[in-house]
């Protein structure tokens, strides 16, 4: 695998990743815009209305229709929050010319051609979105919105980020807010379109088996070649974004639930960059793996849970605890959660539990190369940091650390949010 | 070793039947740094009551059981545990049980042989007391209740029900806290002894390897235990028809979720040769897809009024004992999807598919099948899940151009019918 980048515009990066381990080319086009809660709907819409048709295939239906004379090739979209940024994805992957039967046909520049049409180039009738996309599309949001409540686990995390980041970028919901839903139509979801394009980040990704001149291809599209520079509006995460909150913030909620879903939101506060790492190490330790304090303690130790784990969400400087226990054993639980936190602070944990946890994170990063769609979240990932690093220099950082970096990273952790949903 | 070449991906798989009638295959990945093993035994929920073999006394077995036993085989009796001790080897351990089959396996990029070692030690020695089932219990019970509150669950187990009488694709894989009270340490040894001998396993490796060289180190790895005889599966006698049309459960959802279910004849699908199978569930997918798909008039119809917002879920799940169509999601009205969805059928069933359109489909369904080759965990399992369905699954890349349009109204008027279709509901009250 080989990767290189190259800034078209300013603003706008071809990210090239070579490779030719597998069956299939991905390309990815990302939008990348400061989270507000002025946009964060129209953010959504933009990201699903653009589905509905380009110039020159006006509808789903054609545009599902050339997918699928292309062998399959599978266009898709996504929407993320990122630290304080919103992120619109759109892909599209589609089988290399090796594995068709009669090759007709260049189907990687046929893909990136279409890909780049559909973000780029939307259907537009008399200088507006098409109404009746619009509507649609307003009711697939408000679904997603309500839909929030469905998966319940999930809608636990997501209630207690909300918590700990009210008013705040964070906190906003990915797919906004209903009552904004109505202020959107055709024309000024247009007018935002063509602003959101002309100030976003943009990074276009392709991996696979590429010719030489990939990037000029790119570059000579005319979608591309109409795009501007730009001083791209988005959010550079800073290791100084740190929640201080001196008091734990309980929140329970009620609702038709059968298990308890309880979500710790724990703050750090790092010095330097390099403490990203450490804090990876210290998460892993303590909710990452099977091994881990906690699926040890709440799980099999004391048979509480099925699920109980730690995540690090790195932009922020958060990791969220989950656990799904019985409603009535929460004291119990929460207390032996508190007790894994305490000891990590204490320094109560191996140094083979340390080299454990390395081999751990090491083996995924040695997987980035064997995963198309990793390896664009990977050096995506490197896009939003302010040091970028290649994985073998990560792979180092890694090794590098000893156990009082981890023993400090956990004294800097504190309870911010304990959030239970009950019946 | 058996080779078998396929051109279209330009992938092998070396296969081989050991003496103690274990199968074993191996697919070389020259390159790849993430390397998988996998290894199954034809044992799922389904098996609830069986003759062991060399015995005359039928087995009879609580809910749940195989899933019980997917928990326990981790414990050893130095007192580790190997989804630790795997774990701590940096591989990425797991196991998972379905109605047919229970399998273990790892992925890694390193220490793959530490793992193997661990993996292949574990699934050969059980260690079951008294005490370490009980606790299992409280684990297990939290399982069931997260389950309970997946409303995607819900419905699709509703939609099984109302397909089958009698069938035990009926159970909930995990039981309920009910059976599960029941499991001891005496049935589990009953069932791993019966079910867990290696001519009722196959074992799938794939990374970058020498098969030859692989091959033995599996070899070095087995105890000796030889190969048991024919384990007497008993399944209650099914009917053709269907339970009943419509089930409803309330639960708070957004927006209601549905299931249609087309029950399928298994006497039927038992006379089918191997390529026939495959060529019938290759039809099946091509006609999902026409009728319902994407690019078909009727997504585009209720997407339009706002009835559907995503295309649905297709598939065609089957085994020895059953075999349905399943179409899922979100629909503000579910009802109207079924009724949508019978009278497309219909229209197919009198004016016949449409060549193009077919031809189209079925090429979007083999890049389908080509993109599974991009990753090693997808082909495990592929490889593990279709062997327990006596097929290799490159059959599905060299039977696809044999399905044509012809064959595919054939299967249209032989498994969509009317009175074999359900509808399952799950929404607010």
């Amino acid at each position: 695998m080989q990767y290189s980048q190259k800034e078209i515009k300013k603003g706008i990066k071809v990210h090239k990743i070579d490779t030719d381990k597998f069956k299939t080319n991905l390309i990815a086009v990302f939008l990348t815009t400061r989270l507000t809660r002025e946009n964060v709907t129209k953010n959504a819409m933009i990201s699903t209305i653009l589905r509905r048709g380009s110039k020159n295939m006006t509808s789903q239906e054609e545009i599902s229709k050339q997918m699928e004379e292309m062998y399959g090739a599978s266009f898709d979209c996504g929407l993320d929050k990122t630290g304080d940024n919103q992120i619109l994805k759109f892909y599209i992957e589609n089988v290399n010319d090796d594995f068709i039967p009669e090759h007709e046909e260049n189907m990687l520049k046929n893909a990136i051609q279409k890909l780049l049409e559909i973000v780029f180039n939307p259907y537009i009738e008399n200088g507006e979105f098409k109404k009746e996309y619009i509507d649609q599309e307003k009711n697939n949001i408000k679904q997603k919105i309500e839909g929030k409540i469905d998966n319940k686990a999930r809608y636990a995390l997501n209630r207690c980020i909300e918590e700990m980041y009210k008013n705040e970028p964070f906190g906003l919901f990915k797919f906004g807010y209903i009552e904004d839903l109505e202020k959107i139509d055709g024309k000024n979801l247009y007018e935002y379109y063509k602003k959101l394009i002309k100030e976003c980040k943009i990074d276009i990704f392709v991996s696979g088996i590429l010719p030489e001149n990939i990037e000029e291809i790119i570059e000579q599209n005319e979608n591309i070649s109409n795009l501007e520079d730009r001083n791209p509006d988005y959010i550079m995460p800073s290791i100084l974004d740190r929640k201080t909150n001196q008091k734990e913030n309980i929140v329970n909620e009620s609702m038709d639930v059968t298990q308890g879903k309880l979500v710790l939101g724990l703050d750090i506060s790092l010095e330097n960059e390099n403490q990203k790492y450490e804090t990876l190490l210290y998460n892993n330790i303590l909710g990452g793996t099977a091994n881990s304090k906690l699926f040890q303690n709440v799980r099999e130790k004391a048979n509480l849970a099925y699920v109980a784990s730690s995540s690090y969400s790195r932009q922020k400087n958060n990791i969220f605890i989950n656990c799904g226990i019985e409603i009535a054993n929460y004291d119990k639980a929460l207390d032996i959660v508190k007790k894994q936190i305490e000891d990590m602070k204490k320094g109560d944990f191996s140094e083979e539990d340390i080299k454990n946890a390395k081999k751990g994170i090491i083996s995924t990063i040695n997987l980035i190369d064997d995963e198309q769609d990793t390896a664009i979240t990977y050096y995506f990932g490197q896009e939003l940091s302010e040091h970028k690093i290649e994985p073998d220099e990560y792979k180092q950082k890694i090794e590098k650390i000893q156990k009082e970096d981890i023993v400090k990273i956990a004294n800097s952790v504190s309870i911010n949010t304990i959030y239970f949903l009950k019946d | 070793m058996q080779v078998i070449e396929n051109l279209k991906v330009k992938e092998k798989v070396y296969k081989e039947k050991l003496d103690n009638g274990l199968t074993v295959m191996i697919i070389p990945k020259p390159g790849m740094n993430k390397k998988y093993m996998i290894w199954g035994t034809h044992y799922g929920s389904l098996e609830n009551e069986f003759i062991a073999p060399g015995e005359e006394e039928k087995t009879v077995v609580p809910n749940g059981v195989a899933h019980f036993l997917e928990h326990k085989m981790f414990e050893q009796e130095n007192g580790t545990n190997s989804l630790d001790v795997l774990t701590a080897l940096g591989v990425e351990a797991n196991a998972y049980t379905t109605n047919d089959h229970t399998a273990y396996l790892f992925e890694c990029t390193d220490n793959f042989y530490e793992a193997m070692d661990e993996l292949m030690d574990y699934v050969q020695h059980p260690y079951f007391t008294d005490e370490n089932v009980e606790k299992e219990k409280g684990i297990i019970g939290q399982e069931i209740k997260m389950y309970d509150d997946y409303p995607e669950w819900k419905v699709y187990l509703n939609a099984i029900n109302a397909m089958y009488h009698e069938c035990p694709i009926k159970i909930d894989i995990v039981g309920t806290i009910e059976t599960i009270s029941k499991i001891d340490k005496d049935i589990l040894y009953k069932c791993y002894n019966t079910f867990y001998n290696p001519s009722n396993m196959v074992m799938v490796i794939c990374g970058d390897f020498n098969p030859d060289d692989m091959i033995e180190e599996v070899k070095k790895r087995l105890i000796d235990k030889k190969a048991n005889g024919e384990i007497k599966r008993i399944y209650p006698k099914e009917p053709e028809t269907i339970v009943k049309e419509k089930v409803e459960q309330k639960l708070e959802v957004s927006t209601p979720l549905y299931t249609i279910g087309i029950k399928d004849l298994v006497s039927e699908n038992c006379n089918l040769n191997k390529s026939e199978t495959v060529k019938k569930h290759i039809a099946i997918e091509i006609l999902l897809n026409l009728i319902i798909g994407r690019s078909s008039r009727l997504f585009k119809d209720l997407y339009k009024d706002g009835i559907i917002f995503a295309q649905p879920g297709l598939s065609y799940e089957f085994a020895n004992i059953y075999a349905h169509i399943l179409i899922d999601g979100q629909s503000s009205d579910p009802e109207k999807v079924y009724a949508e969805f019978k009278n497309e059928v219909n229209n197919f069933k009198e004016n016949g598919l449409n060549q193009k359109d077919f031809e189209r489909i079925r090429k979007m369904i083999y890049g389908s099948y080509v993109k599974e080759y991009n990753d090693v965990t997808d082909i495990s399992r592929m490889f593990l899940a279709d062997y327990f369905k006596g097929i290799n699954s490159f059959d599905y890349l060299d039977e696809i151009e044999s399905v044509t349009k012809e064959y595919a109204e054939q299967i249209l008027r032989q498994v969509f019918k009317e009175d074999k279709m359900v509808l399952s509901i799950v929404k607010n009250s």
